[in-house]
């Protein structure tokens, strides 16, 4: 389904099929796989299974400690939470938000992936360093240094913008758009580090054919940089979907567990809220489900996007 | 002239980008009075380490601390051998279900966590039944499930570098009567290093930062409890410590912020190697 | 290696099964007298003087019982659901005596978490002298679980100087109540005139009952939400009232919780805040420790007391334990009379014992308004399950904010609260 995937420059002729019988090799390879197979199968397939069949269920607290009996619902998880007009509400605030979230990385760090590559090495350094420390910081200490510098009393952007008692948090889109600068600010340097190592390995002799062509700096890049990195680009698209559309701890510390009644809830704190904290474990079990086939018909949605324009 | 106008922007850039990191540890260094003051200011002239004080006052600090290092490198080290071998498998080797592995190793990394800890936390306890080392209340548990979630993106990761090494290398090797055994681990695994550093980091920021299995798995039992768990007590801006707060944000960053730059040339050759493909 | 065969079989089977995971929590029924009896209360944020009690606590019962060790670990409130919730699936990490809130007992109990400790509490001679009200706060369809080892009761904290500067008196009425937060935020634009939040269901609670209304009612074994009567409506929409701009306003006040408005108060920046007897300290350190004084809050006729929530702490012997009657006379001892004074005496929590109540209120004036409001009675939320998941999400603060924002009108905010906490109580 993805093979072009793959990290592979254009231009590097594709693998030679080994030489030796088919079957060797499947073995090798199943001898390979084994470690991760079985961790892999025992500790996310199976669980997976499981949580798929729990969705089927009315399975709370009482019913895991075995205090209650279960009570099988067929499909009425499901429909309880697509007949919830919250969910549909929180659904559409999710994409937007993980889409503004996911560009502003991507633009972000390829933007400075290409500033980076035209610096000399030692400012380029510090920009490195700098991206690496946002990068490291946990979720957790970055929302709460994030909503202390934006916090209405002692932080330092009110104090700097003259806006004392301003609070960020309390309109709908100025505590998204807090909160996706935040998350921008701890995920675009994974996006910075794939492209700059990208541009770094663009043979400079294609640059120079280009230049001694006559292109333009645009065209150079659109038409000559921009193809070469593309299947990076990509991996780094469909990590960052992965990532924002599952967004948590950000939106939970930040706005307080979802804002001002609700108006930041995105699906996984939905979920939090309606099903786990509430000890709904079979409800919070068909958010998941929905949410693994949603994420998953996204990025199939990209790929098959990218696979026709490319 | 322009590469200066880069160099520039390229500071000015690193400026903004570390000022949160900056401003963590400068609130962390604040006497609690400057903290709570209404005109913050980006120095401080008395620096006090009170607020760290209050943090490290936590009983057996240092033993959390220790919980996390051994399990995120355990989890790092692990990783490292089941990802290479089987990003090895996936590049290198032809066989059926190829691309269905591949799609699955995505899927993986679909599924909510928070979902997957009521079925997790059953199939642990049984483990516990079985082998002690991996039940509940034991850091085993914690290192198992964090191999399972970083294993798919650290597969992801290495599958480019794996690729990377020219194919020549290993029909030579083949040639001098090095078995297929021999050529991956004595040729291949050394090439691929800065790739198995690059993949290493996010296993690491993934073990080291987790609060929700920790707060699952260790019920009981003090003596397992990892960092993070040590420090829920002062995130909470319900007591307006925010002294505390950043001086315990720092003291998680902290770590990973030194394994980073410990790692940081072969991460960005690490990943420039994926690429060359 | 049997042992480890048959649990192997064990996990093979369960894989194979087609159903959800079950703990098994049937009672093997060991009583043992000797060895480890664990222990779990809650930290505090500061713990040092609670942890000298406690450990008063376990000398004299150690000294007491030959080959006991009592070990106690203390956790966080915040990550609590999830260790309880542990040890109840897994009965091998659960401890054997436990403090927990009120508010989580019916959870618990539908749970099996706890043991019922009626016959016990027969027994228990000291019983007699709890206080009924608080006592009913650790029952569950007549049965108890618990004993109440501390009390949290509200009331109205205010600022003596801005009161007295602005010539004002206590307000005796809710209605004179918003008034009063309303001149002095007029007078002090930079003071909210009262600090209420948004997310601070025990202030809202009150309001809700002192007009005559109630968040649930129990017919039977079912429940059906009544905040989307008239009188509670009236309630909901006094609190909201009080989260506007000219009093405290949402953009400031929408987000907070209950520990949010105190600290407000005590840093200087209120002038009214509903605390409870347990704020004290967080008041008495912060900048306006001598300027205050606290009186019941009032409800809607002159002189009247709104009634309380009665918030408060339990012990409880856990169902999984193996040394049942070590664990109800480790209770009795720490949760006793004796230790119930010193725990004041650290702590300034509220003893529910009626006679320790008397005797350490001659001493401590702050406590009567505390003690006053206890005695017009205090009410409770619905003691049943879904409580949990009601207040997990939110319904009542979020119906609060939509009023307090203006987005929704107090009828269609009560109306929404009302079907979620009867879909809730529905077990759907």
């Amino acid at each position: 389904m993805l093979p072009q995937v793959t990290p592979a420059a254009p231009g590097v002729r594709t693998r030679p099929a080994r030489r030796g019988p088919q079957r060797g090799q499947a073995r090798a390879a199943a001898l390979y796989l084994l470690p991760t197979s079985v961790i892999l199968l025992g500790l996310l397939a199976y669980p997976l299974y499981q949580l798929v069949v729990i969705s089927f269920y009315d399975y709370g607290q009482p019913q895991a400690s075995g205090a209650a009996p279960l009570v099988f619902l067929g499909f009425d998880n499901y429909v309880t939470l697509l007949g919830d007009p919250q969910f549909w509400d929180v659904l559409a605030a999710t994409v937007v938000f993980a889409a503004v979230c996911v560009v502003g990385s991507l633009l972000v760090g390829t933007a400075l992936a290409v500033l980076a590559s035209r610096a000399n090495p030692l400012p380029r350094m510090l920009l490195f360093l700098a991206a690496l420390g946002a990068w490291a910081t946990p979720a957790m200490a970055g929302s709460y240094v994030w909503l202390f510098m934006f916090d209405q009393d002692f932080g330092i952007v009110n104090e700097v913008l003259g806006l004392a008692g301003h609070s960020w948090t309390f309109e709908r889109f100025s505590a998204f758009g807090l909160v996706a600068a935040e998350i921008v600010w701890c995920s675009f340097p994974f996006v910075m580090v794939t492209m700059y190592a990208g541009i770094k390995a663009i043979a400079p002799e294609v640059l120079e054919a280009a230049a001694l062509d006559g292109a333009s700096a645009t065209r150079t890049a659109t038409s000559v940089i921009l193809p070469i990195l593309r299947p990076l680009l990509m991996i780094a698209t469909i990590q960052s979907i992965i990532w924002d559309f599952k967004v948590f701890t950000q939106i939970y510390v930040m706005t307080g567990g979802g804002g001002v009644a609700g108006q930041n809830l995105v699906l996984n704190v939905f979920a939090y809220q309606k099903a786990f904290a509430g000890e709904q474990y079979g409800l919070g079990a068909a958010i998941g489900v929905v949410m693994t086939v949603l994420l998953l018909s996204i990025t199939g949605l990209y790929v098959r996007a990218q696979r026709r324009t490319s | 002239m322009r590469k200066r106008a880069a160099d520039l922007a390229c500071v000015l850039i690193a400026l903004v980008v570390a000022f949160p990191l900056y401003w963590m540890v400068l609130s962390a260094l604040k006497p609690a009075g400057e903290i709570q003051a209404a005109d913050p200011r980006p120095w401080t002239l008395a620096p006090t380490l009170d607020s760290f004080r209050r943090v490290l006052a936590v009983e057996d600090f240092g033993l959390y601390f220790l919980n996390s290092l051994v399990v995120a490198v355990a989890v790092v080290a692990l990783s490292l051998v089941a990802s290479f071998l089987a990003a090895v498998a996936l590049t290198r080797f032809r066989f059926r279900g190829r691309t269905v592995l591949l799609v699955m190793l995505l899927v993986a990394q679909m599924v909510p966590v928070e979902a997957l800890t009521i079925p997790l936390f059953f199939l642990v306890r049984s483990f516990g039944d079985v082998v002690p080392a991996v039940g509940l209340n034991e850091l085993g548990s914690l290192v198992l499930v964090h191999l399972a979630f970083s294993l798919p993106f650290a597969i992801w990761m290495l599958r480019g570098f794996v690729a990377a090494v020219p194919d020549d290398l290993e029909e030579a090797a083949a040639l001098d009567g090095a078995s297929r055994f021999r050529f991956t681990w004595q040729v291949l695994f050394p090439l691929v290093a800065p790739g198995l550093v690059a993949a290493s980091v996010v296993s690491f920021i993934h073990a080291w930062n987790d609060f929700l299995f920790a707060k699952t798995f260790l019920i009981s039992g003090t003596d397992n409890r990892t960092l993070p768990l040590g420090l829920l007590v002062f995130f909470k801006p319900e007591e307006q410590d925010w002294g505390a707060i950043m001086a315990g944000a720092t003291l998680m960053t902290v770590p990973v912020l030194v394994f980073f730059v410990a790692v940081q040339r072969h991460l960005v050759s690490g990943l420039g190697g994926a690429v060359k493909g | 290696m049997l042992k480890r065969a048959i649990a192997a079989a064990a996990i093979v089977a369960t894989a194979v099964a087609c159903a959800p995971p079950q703990a098994d929590t049937t009672d093997e029924g060991a009583d043992r007298s000797s060895g480890e009896l664990k222990v779990w209360l809650f930290q505090e944020a500061s713990n040092g003087p609670k942890e000298d009690v406690v450990d008063q606590a376990i000398a004299e019962f150690e000294a007491a019982h030959d080959d006991v060790k009592v070990n106690v670990e203390y956790l966080p409130v915040d990550g609590r659901a999830s260790r309880f919730n542990g040890a109840f699936n897994d009965p091998d990490s659960a401890p054997d005596v436990a403090e927990f809130g009120n508010t989580d007992l019916a959870g618990y109990v539908a749970s099996n978490g706890f043991a019922d400790l009626s016959g016990d509490l027969d027994q228990w001679p000291d019983a007699a002298d709890l206080v009924p009200e608080v006592l009913d706060t650790a029952k569950i369809d007549g049965r108890t679980y618990g004993v109440p080892w501390f009390t949290g009761t509200r009331a109205l904290y205010y600022r003596t100087d801005v009161f007295t500067e602005l010539g004002l008196e206590p307000p005796a009425t809710l209605a004179e109540l918003t008034t009063t937060a309303r001149a002095i935020r007029a007078a002090k634009p930079d003071m909210y005139g009262i600090a209420v939040g948004g997310k601070y269901l025990f202030a809202l609670l009150p309001y809700v009952w002192a007009n005559g209304g109630d968040i649930a009612e129990r017919d039977g074994d079912a429940w059906s939400a009544t905040i989307d009567t008239p009188e509670a409506r009236a309630g909901l929409a006094q609190y909201a009232e009080l989260l506007r701009p000219d009093i405290c306003p949402p953009a400031q006040c929408a987000q907070l919780t209950g520990s949010q408005t105190v600290a407000a108060f005590a840093g200087g920046k209120a002038a009214m805040a509903i605390g409870g007897d347990f704020n004290r300290a967080a008041v008495d350190a912060g900048a306006v420790k001598d300027d205050y004084a606290v009186v019941p809050l009032p409800g809607t006729e002159p002189g009247s007391i709104a009634p309380a929530f009665a918030g408060g702490n339990l012990l409880g012997v856990f169902g999984s334990s193996e040394r049942r009657t070590l664990g109800w006379e480790f209770v009795t001892l720490l949760g006793g009379k004796e230790y119930q004074r010193k725990m004041y005496d650290a702590m300034g929590t509220m003893p529910t014992f009626a006679d320790v109540q008397d005797e350490i209120a001659i001493d401590d004036p702050f406590l009567a308004p505390f003690i006053e409001t206890v005695q017009a009675g205090t009410r409770f939320v619905p003691a049943t399950p879904a409580w949990t998941r009601i207040d997990a999400q939110a319904v009542l603060p979020t119906a609060v904010q939509q009023v307090a924002t203006g987005r929704q009108d107090v009828d269609t905010a009560t109306s929404a609260a009302a079907a979620e906490m009867d879909a809730a109580f529905a077990g759907s």
